[in-house]
């Protein structure tokens, strides 16, 4: 459930479809994820999920996988 | 007969694009700058227009630049490829550097800066930020523009260090180099500091940081009272400053200890430069050694001297203040900027107009763009043209659908209604 969430979120973001998402999706790895798509992600997710992501969090979400892991710290399940 | 030769060199802030830069200015090329992994079928367009005696770059792209030359040499990652041209005349022999001037909306004019423009300016930056041999700034913009090539032209002069960086600030390897490496500085736009904000910087422990830079399009006051804030907390300088890249960088600045009492102004005029209004128009006028030798839309442009005796029409409408300092009002012609992108507003216009085959138009509003378009069925072609064409991500502008578009008397395209200021 939150899972599809998330990938509905990054998929929306970086204007990919859902189904090149997966856990080893990482920042970078695609033109469409640059730093600036970065800072709009983390802004809808913290919209989504209602968090404040953490400067280190920010920094450390460096994949779909990460995000998810980052997430769950914040209360988020998956 | 090769005349004077000209360059092209392409890349990221490497030691190896570095060295082929200051190479080229050792033996007095004239080289052109370009962030090629933007857009690499730009780069041969620009490369079929001015005829470089040689193009340099990373090897991986080299390989895939259609008219790759015959003579190859290899230096690790980078290569150069070199053949000769004939031409009519030499190229202007105080030609130093052509840089572009929109960022990637693909217009193949160039900015001319001289050999004199580049060390003036340098002079002048080192001189206002009090730099020193002990500085180590770490790099945060390509040195394919200005502004980077400004950080790079200043730590130079005065012999200090660069630490060559391609990392975003929102990245940890980019806080493990400034660490380690124990950074000094660094230079950012207005869409950094707005990163900045969000990772509460003022909160980050940086023991070896001693000033920041802002310039590249205006930093909302907001956050300008906040980094003045976190740098007084914190011992550091933060400079606002602001300049074009017709004047090779940087034409005024604020001086750190005046940022509070000078919050929404472009500062005043840098060392060795002038600044005042057109009396008529109240454009801002620039005038110093750092102006640009002109404009440069075709290889004949290559041969021409100095066109603007150092006095650069800035396009922007300003006031002043008792003290000479200037305050931006707005633009004479239409530009926006949009995540530090300079994006020609009639050029982004006429573009999708073509592209949809119905009337659009666009307007600034905060940091964003607002496209009114006409057609419903458009709006996957306009966001398909953002992205490929003009690299706007689609969180820096909306579209609105509207039945018609205002019209001036005249028949023009009104925007005044949607304006708002």
């Amino acid at each position: 459930m939150n899972e599809q969430k998330l990938r509905h979120i990054f998929a929306e973001v970086l204007e990919i479809p859902e189904s090149q998402i997966s856990d080893e999706l990482t920042y970078n790895s695609i033109p469409q994820w640059d730093s600036i798509s970065h800072m709009a992600l983390i802004a809808a997710i913290d919209d989504g999920f209602d968090t404040m992501i953490d400067t280190d969090d920010v920094i450390d979400m460096s994949s779909f996988g990460k995000a998810k892991e980052i997430l769950a710290k914040y209360g988020v399940e998956f | 007969m090769t005349l004077r030769p000209s360059a092209f060199l392409f890349g990221s802030n490497q030691v190896e694009a570095l060295a082929i830069y200051l190479a080229a200015l050792r033996t007095g090329h004239a080289v052109f700058l370009y962030d090629a992994a933007a857009n690499l079928p730009f780069a041969e367009q620009l490369i079929e227009l001015y005829r470089p005696d040689w193009i340099a770059g990373p090897t991986v792209y080299l390989d895939q630049i259609k008219g790759a030359m015959d003579e190859v040499c290899h230096l690790t990652e980078y290569s150069l490829s070199g053949r000769t041209i004939v031409r009519e005349h030499p190229v202007y022999h105080d030609l130093a550097v052509l840089l572009t001037t929109s960022g990637t909306t693909g217009s193949p004019k160039l900015v001319r800066l001289s050999y004199d423009n580049l060390q003036t300016n340098a002079s002048s930056i080192s001189q206002y930020l009090n730099l020193n041999d002990s500085e180590r700034a770490i790099t945060t913009l390509p040195f394919f523009y200005s502004y980077g090539l400004s950080v790079v032209n200043s730590h130079l002069n005065v012999r200090a260090s660069l630490i060559l960086n391609n990392h975003s600030v929102v990245t940890r390897d980019f806080w493990e180099l400034f660490k380690q490496q124990e950074a000094t500085s660094f230079a950012g736009v207005p869409y950094t500091y707005q990163m900045l904000k969000r990772m509460k910087f003022a909160q980050m422990d940086l023991p070896s940081m001693r000033y920041m830079t802002q310039a590249g399009g205006r930093l909302d006051p907001s956050l300008v009272a906040d980094f003045a804030n976190a740098a007084a907390g914190k011992g550091w300088r933060f400079y606002v400053m602001y300049g074009q890249t017709e004047a090779t960088a940087r034409i005024s600045y604020i001086p750190s200890e005046l940022i509070q009492s000078k919050m929404g102004s472009i500062g005043k005029a840098i060392p060795d430069g002038e600044l005042d209004l057109d009396p008529e128009t109240q454009e801002l006028i620039y005038k110093g050694p750092n102006v640009m030798l002109g404009y440069a839309k075709s290889e004949e442009d290559l041969f021409q001297g100095d066109l603007l005796n150092g006095v650069l029409r800035t396009g922007d409408i300003a006031s002043k203040d008792v003290d000479a300092f200037f305050y931006v009002k707005g633009r004479l012609k239409r530009f926006a900027k949009i995540f530090g992108l300079r994006v020609n507003l009639d050029e982004l216009e006429q573009h999708l107009e073509q592209e949809i085959g119905s009337e659009l138009s666009c307007i600034e509003e905060g940091e964003r763009l607002v496209l009114y378009y006409t057609t419903a069925e458009s709006a996957e072609a306009i966001r398909e043209r953002m992205s490929s064409v003009f690299h706007i991500h689609h969180s820096g502008y909306r579209l609105e659908l509207i039945d018609e578009l205002p019209r001036t008397a005249s028949g023009k395209k009104g925007l005044s209604p949607f304006a708002g200021a």
